[in-house]
């Protein structure tokens, strides 16, 4: 399961978590578990949020961690 | 839970096992394992660091109907692999001292995340019982687990508890008992692995078999070699002969895979776990999500679902914004000028001129925005707090990947849509030097805020009634070019790189209206204030350019300066006024209005809007929107540009690309309007 997430990475484009979780026949919350595992092991990594970039930005909160709204993104790290 | 307590005081590990069954807890951080340790341990607990670590160690002791136990919290770990101090502390513990039993504290409200390190300390020699903690959280969320199954599935015994509320742990003790009593570990459901990879676990484990040292049990080690783990990987080195060490690592080195092959079958097994004893939360919430989902996430449909809400969005501001901008306009603003003229009537020219067309003309025009912006602020709040901006961030993104360009333009694009700078400054998470330039060159082509609020502003005056559709059509317009645009430099600079964007989309919900009531006046108030600094001090420079040097407009410097670069304004349609007024766009993109606003002055009967119509033709009118949405960012944009690249090169550049691309296209559009009859 883990290995076909990595392959679904490793593809590139956009992914979004329940789409993953459908392609994998599994619930949104073990792919996020599983990113998180990825995110550990160095395969991707997340972005909390933007920094000082989010001043005067109308969807700052957006990338807010504490509201429901929240966007989570994690990046593949470059392949060597 | 006071039965826990004893009045021996805390001793070391070693001294606990001689005396009294020991206790581990393990669990990942954040599960409340610390938690169950004081409501165990109360205040006979000793606090120290780990032997030659700086982690911090805590044991203690307890005792449950005239039984004593020794209880270790060990540090908070995701798995027994050696990837930090904590982790290595947490499995040397477990296999060196062999605690009598390990409770493993799960979160039952994430049992997704906390089951991998239950994964890896079913598959060793200590009986292990799962602490099935923080059961409130989980009934808060509308998650049901079923500890009965969950206990069946792992084949360890599971007990339900909330550490917080103290309950639980007196069951936990009794079943930690029972476990003691029955001197056996059970029959644990272990993970497995892919077919192909027990094979080779098989010939590892024939390599190192009877070089294992103690206590480390051996089919764990042929895991953790297959694993890759360094620790365990130093170790078997030196306890191999250079022969057998060399024929275990020639098959470990074909098969470097095995690490993801492991963690994935551990998954599986954690799937497995959750799907027999979980009952999703909010079921009605997640199909609705999935369901909407289909539409909103589609690749074709989602785009025009986004064109639809956008269309929709401008549609209200035409509806009910811009009546009552043109009340502003001209009963307040119009009003107020024609008042200031009067009660200024006998001072000096410069005063009631600053006052009335400087002051009033130009930041006045610009404050009569409010209701558009408050328009625009409610209308992306809304869309924003029920969830569908990450969906239009999204199908947008698969939009960009069928015309070519890299998806990790994705997050600048996303933030554009609100501000240029932070679009800009979101470029930093593109690793590539090229690739991040590139972003940085087309993000600028997302119609932010304050663009779109100038094309509500002046739709109207030129296109009345149809006003909606070509706002509409001048958002769709400006994605266009962006995706063109990327497309064209994507095939000559990105070349072909892929790497992936991953998001989790949130739940669809229904809006908190005081969220976006908060929202609301805090981006009106920003733009207000916005209004009466920066866009008040333009509008007084303009008016001063307007009347200086001898106060009459037509031999100002402004019009001087407007009839020197008016040439290149004649090829969009503009005459002097619409060419400065573009140019002075550049500090903040709402000079525009404030710039034609000072020159063309206040009525009572007339506002801006009105005086704009009886001026300028349709074809001049659309050519000047399209130049306006395409013109170079806005100074505080520019400057970000040149703070990230930091090249004047490559602002001078971004520079120039917007002028081509916004003269070009204001000109195309111009002469098209012309030849069609506009």
């Amino acid at each position: 399961m883990l290995e076909q997430l990595v392959k679904e990475i490793r593809a590139g484009g956009t992914l979004e978590t329940r789409v993953l979780a459908t392609h994998l026949s599994t619930s949104p919350r073990l792919v996020q578990a599983m990113l998180e595992h990825l995110q550990r092991a160095g395969v991707i990594r997340s972005y909390v949020n933007c920094g000082e970039g989010c001043q005067g930005c109308g969807l700052s909160e957006a990338c807010n961690t504490q509201r429901h709204s929240t966007v989570p993104l994690w990046q593949s790290e470059p392949l060597d | 839970m006071n039965d826990c307590h004893t009045t021996t005081v805390a001793t070391r590990p070693f001294f606990i096992r001689q005396n009294m069954p020991l206790i581990a807890l393990a669990g990942q951080p954040n599960v409340g394992k610390s938690t169950l340790f004081n409501l165990l341990t109360g205040l006979n607990q000793h606090v120290g660091n780990w032997p030659g670590k700086t982690v911090e160690r805590r044991d203690g002791t307890c005792s449950v109907d005239g039984h004593q136990y020794g209880v270790v919290d060990l540090p908070g770990t995701y798995s027994l692999t050696a990837n930090s101090p904590e982790e290595i502390i947490a499995r040397e513990f477990v296999l060196r001292e062999e605690p009598d039993v390990v409770v493993a504290v799960v979160n039952a409200a994430n049992l997704e995340r906390s089951l991998y390190l239950v994964a890896e300390l079913i598959a060793l020699p200590s009986p292990l019982v799962v602490a099935l903690n923080m059961m409130d959280v989980a009934t808060q969320e509308g998650i049901h687990v079923e500890p009965e199954v969950l206990q069946a599935a792992l084949g360890v015994p599971v007990v339900p508890m909330t550490a917080t509320r103290s309950t639980g742990a007196r069951e936990l003790i009794c079943v930690v008992q029972e476990t003691l009593d029955a001197h056996s570990a059970g029959a644990p459901h272990l993970p497995e692995i892919r077919a192909d990879h027990r094979q080779v676990l098989a010939e590892i484990a024939q390599h190192i078999a009877g070089h294992v040292p103690q206590p480390y049990p051996a089919a764990w080690v042929a895991l953790k070699l297959l694993e890759g783990d360094v620790e365990i990987t130093r170790t078997m080195k030196t306890a191999l002969s250079p022969d057998k060490w060399e024929a275990a690592h020639a098959v470990l080195r074909q098969h470097d895979d095995a690490l993801l092959a492991i963690a994935s079958g551990r998954y599986e097994w954690i799937g497995r776990m959750v799907r027999a004893a979980v009952v999703q939360p909010k079921i009605g919430q997640v199909s609705l999500t999935k369901q909407l989902d289909e539409w909103a996430a589609h690749p074709f449909w989602g785009l025009v679902i986004l064109a639809g809400i956008l269309g929709l969005v401008f549609w209200l501001t035409f509806t009910v914004g811009s009546p009552v901008q043109n009340w502003l306009a001209t009963r307040i603003v119009g009003g107020l000028s024609n008042l200031a003229g009067q009660l200024l009537e006998n001072t000096t020219f410069w005063l009631k001129g600053l006052i009335v067309n400087g002051v009033l003309g130009g930041a006045g025009a610009v404050i009569t925005f409010v209701p558009i912006m408050v328009i625009f602020f409610a209308a992306f709040g809304l869309l924003e707090d029920l969830g569908y901006m990450a969906r239009a961030a999204y199908v947008m993104d698969n939009l960009m990947h069928l015309m070519g360009l890299h998806g990790k333009s994705f997050l600048p694009l996303f933030l554009g849509f609100g501000c240029n700078v932070p679009a800009i400054m979101g470029t930093r998470v593109i690793d590539s030097k090229q690739s991040r330039l590139l972003t940085t060159l087309i993000a600028p082509l997302v119609p932010c805020t304050a663009r779109m609020a100038v094309v509500a502003f002046l739709a109207p005056a030129f296109f009345g009634p149809r006003a909606l559709i070509v706002s509409w059509g001048l958002v769709l317009f400006s994605l266009m070019i962006l995706v063109l645009s990327g497309s064209v430099l994507n095939k000559v600079i990105f070349k072909g790189q892929r790497s992936a964007f991953i998001m989790e989309m949130p739940l669809y919900h229904l809006p908190n209206t005081r969220t976006i009531g908060v929202l609301v006046w805090q981006r009106s108030l920003s733009f207000l204030k916005k209004a009466g600094t920066n866009i008040l001090a333009m509008s007084v420079v303009i008016w001063a350019l307007s009347v200086l040097p001898g106060g009459d407009l037509n031999h100002s410097y402004l019009v001087q300066f407007g009839k020197f670069i008016e040439p290149v304004g004649r090829w969009m349609g503009f005459d002097w006024r619409l060419t400065v007024a573009l140019i002075t766009s550049f500090p903040a993109k709402e000079n525009a209005i404030a710039t034609l606003g000072v020159i063309f002055g206040n009525s009572p009967n007339a506002g801006l809007v009105q005086t704009l119509t009886s001026t300028f033709s349709t074809a001049t009118g659309l050519s000047f929107l399209v130049t306006t949405m395409l013109f170079i960012p806005c100074m505080a944009t520019v400057a970000v540009i040149r703070q990230e690249t930091n090249s004047w090169g490559w602002t001078l550049l971004n520079i120039a690309l917007f002028l081509v691309i916004s003269i070009t296209a204001g000109a195309g559009v111009y002469h098209l309007a012309l030849a069609i009859g506009l």
